[in-house]
């Protein structure tokens, strides 16, 4: 184990180098929060089909429990329970769309991990940083359980429990948890935890900062004290329905999916459970009493629990969506919380947009009109006025908005354009406009993986790292 | 002439003081009654000077400080300065002031409050560094140079450790203005 300890004492060191300026120390953080005889319990594993690229190369790191797709580079680092996903990378020739310009893409792009230290983090998509389109960087960089690096390159930085970096290019930053920032590029950045903000210079400005005290009760995490809260507990609590999805190596599905469907052989399903027509059901998502119309998907950390999705619907990374219903083309953003109670449904209607790190949690029932923009921290019919607003009227916004902790500033039209454009692109990157033929996507692709394992040294000093691993078609 | 600071400065006996544990109520008073230097000076001086139960000066006050101890610091405006970190324009952040403003009263009762009227000056002074303090043998040009360059409005003129007076970023320009004159 003293090469893993080495390890682990360089990745906190170089990152607490770049976070000197913030005067944040990571160490508190990390220490004792995976236990480093838990980073041997693990296999690694990854994805081949005819439909990715396969390039890896591992060296000098700890993978343990990670999932690898399509291409990339792990380098002196300690990854756990981590999802890298390279199926959305950009390819050689691709053109890629910046402000006007198309810069071509000289060689395939590959997600290259150095010096990080990731903690049951989910990677995903491509850089959209046009100075850096063939490499998605994640280097001298800690996340802590359930955060998403999402087309985000990173340089230096510390992403607490269940934050998300989206679209954004961020170096020397801190993100606190449950934070969620899609700003194209930021640096040297305390981000608070609980805030909510979505940015695009010149033409929209969105920030919603959720209350402190509450928010604790979902997600507390500070120095020295483990991530807790009944965000930590949800999970936990569903911990061993995924242990024997990793412990059996051939897995019977006895859920009918139809052939343009994809429901991974990582996703835990209970019973009963409908999957219909291009519905995509990715890793570590967790399925109970789940119906999900044509087109749906739930991505990955994704829990659907006694709830019906009609269609079309985007369940975003980590979102959680227990006892609602929801109508077709409702999407829920990044790692949102949102629970019904048996006596208390929650309905959203259709062509909704939850905003990323929503909390709806209810005790009486509770329906969201058709078209609406929903945010923050709802517990009541109340709250929801204060938190909702129609999606018609948020677009006719020209100016600013401020509605308790939510402020807006810039053109409304351009900030729910981007969210549909977006919501299009994610149905159809996941296959939910298959049509038999074309527009296929992960779902249709999706069926075809099979999944190898990679295993570390058992014992000695290299107890725990992985060998020197190159693996090509 | 050749003028070097200690030609400038104001004696630091010239200058109002007041010890820390002082309330925002005492340093109001203090500062609202300056002594004023006219001997040497046409220019009225405007802070107090802080010291510490050693007669050390370890901090000033000036009229911005006081003013900006008087901000309310409520939860809805702490939301709102936060704005500007995150690339919100001033004029949006002005306009969510006003409105706040206008819809708590509460803003405006800052000004009497005890709370307020008992801070103590340490906790809104401007606290020394050392870029705050400058040798009474320094040249103007070098001492218009760093209160140009450090953005000061006063500094601290120094005899080795102990401060004598206070250079004023008005004297300076009159003596700049004056040097500038006999040249032409």
């Amino acid at each position: 184990m003293k090469e893993i300890q080495k390890l682990y004492d360089r990745i906190i060191q170089r990152a607490n180098i770049n976070l000197r300026e913030l005067e944040f120390d990571v160490n508190p953080y990390v220490q004792n929060v995976i236990p480093f005889e838990q980073m041997i319990k693990f296999y690694a594993f990854f994805g081949i089909s005819p439909h990715h690229r396969l390039n890896f190369q591992f060296k000098n790191s700890n993978l343990a429990g990670s999932y690898f797709l399509g291409q990339c580079r792990i380098t002196n680092s300690l990854l756990y329970k981590s999802d890298i996903r390279g199926d959305e990378l950009k390819r050689a020739g691709d053109l890629f769309e910046y402000q006007g310009f198309e810069i071509p893409v000289s060689r395939d792009e590959e997600i290259e991990i150095t010096d990080s230290l990731l903690i049951k983090t989910l990677v995903h998509n491509f850089s959209h940083d046009p100075e850096t389109l063939e490499e998605f960087f994640i280097k001298d960089t800690i996340s802590m359980n359930y955060a998403n690096i999402h087309g985000a390159p990173s340089d230096g930085c510390f992403l607490g429990s269940f934050a998300t970096v989206d679209l954004t290019t961020m170096r020397d930053s801190v993100i606190g948890n449950f934070a969620y920032v899609q700003a194209g590029e930021i640096s040297h950045l305390d981000i608070a935890p609980g805030t909510v903000w979505v940015r695009v210079p010149g033409e929209f400005n969105f920030i919603y900062t959720h209350p402190q005290e509450e928010l604790n009760h979902y997600i507390y995490f500070k120095a020295g004290i483990a991530p807790q809260g009944q965000l930590i507990d949800f999970v936990e609590d569903r911990k061993e329905a995924f242990q024997r999805v990793f412990d059996v190596v051939n897995i019977e599905q006895s859920i009918p999916v139809p052939s343009s469907a994809s429901l991974d052989r990582y996703a835990v399903s209970k019973s009963p459970i409908h999957i219909g027509e291009n519905v995509l059901v990715s890793q570590r998502a967790f399925l109970q009493n789940a119906w999900l119309g044509k087109g749906a998907n739930a991505q990955e950390n994704c829990y659907i629990i006694n709830s019906r999705l009609e269609g079309c619907n985007v369940t975003a990374h980590g979102a959680k969506i227990i006892e609602a219903d929801m109508g077709t083309n409702v999407f829920v953003g990044f790692n949102s919380f949102l629970k019904g109670g048996p006596d208390s449904r929650l309905t959203i209607g259709k062509d909704s947009i939850v905003m990323p790190h929503t909390i709806i949690d209810i005790k009486e029932p509770l329906e969201i009109p058709a078209g609406s923009l929903v945010w923050g921290m709802i517990k009541s019919a109340k709250d929801l006025k204060n938190h909702s607003i129609s999606i018609e009227k948020f677009s006719k916004i020209n100016g600013g908005l401020s509605m308790g902790n939510m402020f807006f500033e810039g053109d409304g039209a351009s900030f729910i354009a981007g969210f549909q454009d977006r919501i299009h692109h994610i149905l159809e990157a996941n296959g939910a406009f298959f049509n038999g033929s074309d527009k296929k996507g992960h779902a249709q692709k999706n069926q075809y993986i099979s999944f190898n394992t990679l295993q570390p040294y058992p014992e000695g000093p290299r107890k725990g790292l992985y060998p020197t691993i190159v693996i090509k078609p | 002439m050749n003028y070097i600071v200690k030609d400038l400065m104001v004696p630091i006996s010239d200058y109002a003081t007041i010890s820390e544990g002082s309330t925002f109520l005492e340093a109001l008073l203090a500062l609202e009654t300056p002594e004023v230097d006219l001997k040497n000076s046409i220019h009225p001086h405007w802070i107090v000077l802080v010291l510490n139960s050693d007669e050390k000066v370890v901090g000033k006050l000036s009229q911005i400080n006081m003013l900006r101890a008087l901000e309310p610091r409520t939860e809805d405006v702490k939301n709102i300065d936060k704005l500007g970190k995150f690339g919100f324009g001033s004029n949006f952040i002005t306009q969510l002031r006003e409105e706040l403003r206008l819809d708590d009263t509460s803003i405006e009762n800052v000004y009497t409050s005890s709370t307020t009227l008992q801070m103590k000056v340490e906790d809104f002074m401007k606290k020394l560094a050392d870029n705050d303090f400058i040798d009474e043998n320094t040249s103007l040009a070098t001492a218009a140079h760093q209160m140009s360059v450090r953005k000061r409005l006063s500094m601290l003129v120094t005899r080795d450790d102990e401060v004598v007076g206070v250079l004023r970023l008005s004297d300076v320009f009159t003596a700049v203005i004056n040097a500038m004159k006999s040249k032409t």
